[in-house]
């Protein structure tokens, strides 16, 4: 029977732990972080526009949403990068930014109002949200997240893409 | 007395490994997770399935008057049957779709309210669920 204690109060002293290690960009709900599945609560709902043409009719998008100092490594890991269905790339920064040698649409956001327009929830520790929609091909946001890692994580990108 | 010590020592020798085995591939499941996934997807998943299993595990117990047989590992199994859509997600490049519910609420069991501290008091009732009928078939003196 100790044993059987032993475990279960140090899942709960592990559960804990992990409860008190979120990062400031991490959602302070996690069931709505990265949950892997479209169409969550109140989706879809139609995309607001990026830049002009962008999101585009009969076109696949993917909007990423960043901190500046976000901005190189995302469009590093962009470069030449394939994704399912080949969409249209977007860039949102949350400030001012510099070049981005990725095929994508890079626009400025500094006060987040783009990205309050597509739903994206507050970070833990406020501030602009880091994360990405996926909209479909009739411009209907498919899929949103934050996701402050998102540049490591592009295959779960490609995973929602061939989703929609 | 002493003619119990060789059956005995295999057995827990048994017993330990399984505990080991299970221990690793458990924190296999959790690497297989990445960042800030890790921390709340395995949490829920391990609550759920081992929950069940240790209901499962009280009802087989009772019916065959004995504790089931590696513990640890019904536990795991009950993970596993948890986490499949994650496993499909991971390395199938498969989406969740709502019907993955099957799969002991693997979509929805992330919106109880309380989140995963609601499913760890579950865990803990299901938990003493299985240890009050262990207390029962224990022989009285």
């Amino acid at each position: 029977m100790s044993t059987w204690l032993a475990v279960a109060g140090g899942l709960g002293l592990l559960l804990v732990l992990a409860a008190a290690a979120k990062g400031p960009l991490d959602d302070a709900d996690p069931a709505y972080q990265r949950p892997g599945i479209l169409d969550l609560g109140e989706l879809p709902v139609p995309a607001p526009t990026v830049a002009q043409g962008l999101p585009a009719p009969g076109r696949a998008a993917v909007v990423f949403f960043v901190r500046p100092d976000q901005l190189k490594p995302l469009c590093d890991a962009l470069q030449g990068i394939e994704l399912h269905r080949q969409p249209d790339l977007a860039v949102v920064v949350a400030g001012s930014f510099g070049p981005c040698n990725a095929e994508a649409t890079v626009v400025a956001d500094p006060h987040a109002r783009l990205a309050d327009s597509y739903g994206l929830r507050a970070p833990q520790g406020g501030g602009a949200p880091a994360g990405y929609a996926v909209v479909d091909g009739v411009g209907m946001i498919r899929y949103r997240t934050l996701d402050p890692e998102v540049t490591d994580l592009l295959d779960e990108v490609e995973t929602i893409l061939r989703a929609t | 007395m002493n003619a119990a010590r060789p059956a005995t020592a295999p057995r827990v020798v048994r017993l330990c490994l399984w505990c080991v085995v299970a221990v690793v591939v458990e924190v296999g499941l959790y690497l297989s997770y990445r960042g800030h996934d890790a921390r709340f997807h395995w949490f829920t998943h391990f609550f759920v399935g081992s929950a069940v299993a240790l209901v499962v595990m009280s009802v087989v117990a009772l019916r065959t008057r004995r504790p089931v047989p590696v513990p640890l590992v019904w536990l795991l199994v009950g993970h596993l049957f948890a986490m499949l859509p994650d496993l499909a997600f991971t390395s199938g490049h498969v989406a969740h779709q709502t019907w993955m519910d099957v799969f002991l609420g693997h979509v929805s069991s992330h919106f109880v309210p309380g989140r995963n501290v609601t499913w760890y008091l579950v865990f803990l009732a299901a938990t003493a669920c299985y240890l009050v009928v262990l207390d029962r078939l224990r022989p009285r003196q």
